[in-house]
Order: structure tokens, then sequence, then C-alpha cells
């Protein structure tokens, strides 16, 4: 229910505010929306994963149970309510003129590669967050730069040229524009696309867990 | 699993256990810290808690662990439940341990009794239908008012929550129970109750560690005994023996 609300609101900011600014994005509402669900749904479940082990750390302290499972189960509470939010979402989505067609299903391979990245990123900042325990109060505070670091809002061909490989390295510029082609320009991606956000995926998802693991034996001593 | 052939009811078997974690340098404790430190080459440090410790104890014995506080016999629980792994040595542990629930710090305190019995339950494996009849069990063990298992679990004072965390951790008897000081809260009429429950699992033949710094509740429990120092077993022996020990350590620490 709340998870519908915020990107709600700020789709209804945007719509407002920066739809006079980039005019020349064609069907703005559409664009926006099509980048705050995966924004909304990241945001929420990297800090949510963050802090899991954490916040449960007296379950941890009594029973015998695979830490691991905590971060993966809020990344799953999330993803069920990216599901969820579809069902008003895609509905607005075809109010506001999305085409649908067989590529929209891409959808769902492109999400599972998401969550996957955004497990990755949870659980690597989550095994720091138990050491440093403001390392989540540091991600929650530069989260809302990385948001208007990553085109959600405006689009990345207004970037100039100079600074565009800034933008590259962001692996949230990858995934929106992956989505985008898909949901917004209802295109198949092309092969270098998927291989990036591929690539990301696998690198940042292994990168990840070989970091939890390394630091997990120390976690209980250090809740 | 290698079970030696003389002792087939050795069920807790430690050779030369070492227990140690990770924890960020001494007084690095967060991420400014280090910012500010820089120039610090290893974040991490390994740090010892048990020192190799040797020991037997059997299946159906009621055993005693006492010490000073920090001296390990906690760190030994948890390496014994499997919340901690060993990091050099051998630790043998032939049974099902019951959760360690020492002073219901397992309890999610957003979540009310009865969500955290279902938790708590799923956690531990059971199935539903285990979990449908343990939990009325549970309910009526902790002798908590139908209002209270269903108030959030952060609303219960000391007293309700160790006998919440008490009735889920002996709702089923358990191959091996470990009271960690779960005696030392609770009013004298729980109390009793506790001790009662905990004599029945005794005498199913379930085996029992015991840690706590009342005496006269681990000589009413436990045979035999022994005495954690700096991280080693000092010794091992008879109640009686350990108990003198651990008096005279503590009446040298007091003078």
């Amino acid at each position: 229910m709340w998870s519908l609300i915020t990107p709600l609101l700020y789709l209804a900011i945007f719509t407002f505010v920066f739809s006079q600014a980039f005019p020349d994005i064609k069907n703005y509402p559409l664009y926006a929306l099509t980048g705050l669900i995966f924004w909304n749904f990241y945001s929420h479940a990297s800090i949510t994963t963050i802090e899991s082990v954490i916040n449960s750390r007296g379950l941890l302290k009594s029973i015998n149970v695979e830490t691991i499972a905590l971060p993966i189960s809020e990344v799953l509470t999330s993803l069920i309510n990216l599901f969820f939010s579809f069902i008003p979402f895609g509905v607005l989505m075809f109010i506001f003129g999305a085409t649908i067609s067989w590529n929209t299903l891409l959808i769902f391979p492109l999400i599972i590669l998401f969550a996957l990245f955004t497990l990755g990123v949870g659980i690597f900042l989550c095994a720091f967050n138990i050491y440093f325990r403001d390392v989540g109060f540091l991600y929650n505070s530069l989260s809302s730069a990385l948001f208007y670091f990553t085109p959600i809002a405006y689009s990345a061909t207004l970037i100039p040229d100079r600074f565009i490989y800034l933008v590259k390295l962001n692996p949230l510029y990858h995934f929106m524009e992956i989505f985008r082609r898909v949901l917004y320009y209802s295109e198949m991606p092309s092969l270098k696309e998927w291989g990036i956000v591929f690539g990301i995926t696998a690198f940042i998802f292994s990168l990840g867990v070989v970091t939890f693991k390394r630091l997990e034996k120390g976690f209980i001593s250090n809740y | 699993m290698n079970i030696h052939g003389k002792n087939k009811d050795l069920i807790i078997s430690a050779k030369d256990l070492h227990v140690g974690f990770l924890v960020t340098k001494h007084g690095v404790n967060n991420f400014k810290d280090f910012l500010l430190t820089f120039g610090i080459r290893n974040l991490f440090e390994y740090h010892e808690v048990l020192k190799g410790i040797n020991l037997e104890i059997y299946r159906g014995e009621s055993f005693g662990i006492l010490g000073r506080n920090g001296s390990g016999k906690s760190t030994f629980l948890r390496a014994v439940s499997g919340i901690m792994k060993p990091s050099k040595g051998e630790l043998i542990v032939n049974g099902k341990v019951a959760p360690m629930m020492a002073l219901g710090v397992g309890l999610e305190p957003e979540l009310t009794g009865i969500e955290n019995i279902r938790l708590l339950g799923t956690l531990m494996g059971f199935t539903k239908k285990e979990i449908n009849k343990t939990t009325d069990k549970i309910i009526e063990f902790s002798e908590l008012s139908q209002y209270d298992i269903e108030s959030q679990v952060k609303r219960y004072s000391q007293g309700m929550i160790a006998r919440l965390a008490f009735s889920i951790t002996v709702a089923k008897t358990p191959e091996i129970l470990i009271v960690d000081e779960a005696l030392t809260v609770g009013d004298m009429g729980f109390k009793q109750k506790c001790a009662d429950r905990i004599d029945e699992i005794r005498k199913s033949g379930s085996t029992i560690l015991f840690v706590s710094h009342h005496l006269e509740d681990i000589k009413s429990i436990c045979s035999r005994a022994c005495y954690f120092k700096e991280g080693l077993v000092n010794k091992v022996g008879d109640i009686d023996e350990i108990m003198e020990l651990y008096t005279s350590e503590m009446g040298v620490r007091k003078a």
C-alpha cells in the first residue's frame, strides 16, 4: 500500500515540475513512471537489506539460522511489492499510452537481474554496516544524491557529451536505460545492453556474496 | 561425525577448540573513525575468545559451567548451538540443540507474542502442524493472558519476556538444553515451574548445559561442572569441587 504512494507522489511532482522543463521528452509521465517504479524498488530494497541483519540481531544470537536468509527475504519482500505495484501502474501506463507487445515480457528477466544486483549492493553494505554502524546512515543520505545522479526524472540525452562517461559509471543508469527500452520504447534491447546489465549484475552480486560470507563470522561479536 | 568407539554416549566433545571473531580495530567503531584514522592497513583484527577448550560432556548428564564474566562461557554455548563457528580445533555435537533464549533477546519486539511463537517455530524448522500443536502448550506454560499474548512484545515487562522465552525454549523436549541465566528473572512461582520443567527434561534423558552465577541453582541441577578461566577450561570435576574453586577465585578477586 505505502509502496504505491511514494512513486505516485513523486510522479505527480515530477510531472508538475519537470514536464515543462524537459519539453523534448515525449510523454513525460510515462517516461518518469518507467524509471520511478524501479528506483522505488531499488531504494526500498537496498535500505531494508542493509538494516536487515542488524534489526534481527537478537534472533541471530539465539538461533542458528543462515544469516544471509535475512537480506534475501528483504529483497523478496520488495520484489513482491514491485509485482503488486504493477497492477495499478500497468493501468496507469496504459492510460499514458504505453504500447504493450511481446517485448514487454522481457521485463521479467530484467527484474530478476535487477533484484540480484540490488541484493548484491545490499549485502555488501549490510556486511560493513554491522562493523561500522554509520554505513547505513551514509548510504541513506547518499541515495538521494544517487537518485538525481541517475536519469530517472530527466533523460541522459540532456547530459553534455563531456560528462556522459561519468553517468555511465553509474550502474543504475544502465538498468534504467534497459527498462525504458522495454517499457517506454517497447523495443528489444540490443545484445550490448543485455551484456552490460548482465555483467554488472554478475560482478556486483558476486562481490556482495563474497564480502558477506567473508565478514559473516565476525557479525555476532559486533551486534 | 566421528563418534569415538569407547564413549558412545559422548554428546559434546571439544578438542582444542578455538573460537574467535573478526572485530574492527580497537577504537575504530564507525566509518567516520576509519576515515579519520586512515593509514590503518588492517581494518579488522582477529580476537580470540576460546583459546583451546578441551571438554567432554556425556549424554544425559547435567553439566554446569562456572566462570567469571567474560571468560567465554556464552561463547562456548553459542559454539555448541552452532551460532558461532569454530576457527580451529574440533567440536562434535551429537544432538539437536534447543535455541538459546537467554533473556528473550531472540524475540522480535514489534511482533505480538503469538507471532513470535510462530516465527521462532518456523525458524527452528517445525512444520505448520507442529507449530499449531505446540502454540497452545507454550501459551499455557507461560501463563500469559490472552490479551498479553496478543500484544506486541515491546509492551511486555522483563518478567513476561522471560516467561515467553523460556516457554518457547522448553516447548519441545530437546536433546540438548542450554540454560544461560534464564532462571534469574520471573517471579517465585514461575521460577519453581521452570525448575520443575528442567528437571522433567533432565529425567527424560536430555543433556543440560547450565550457566549461572547462582550456586544453589547449579547445585540443585548439576552433578558435574567445569570452571572457565580466560578462554580455557581451568578445571573439570565434581560440582562441589568446582563450586569451591569458584568461590575461592571470586574471593581472591574481591580482596
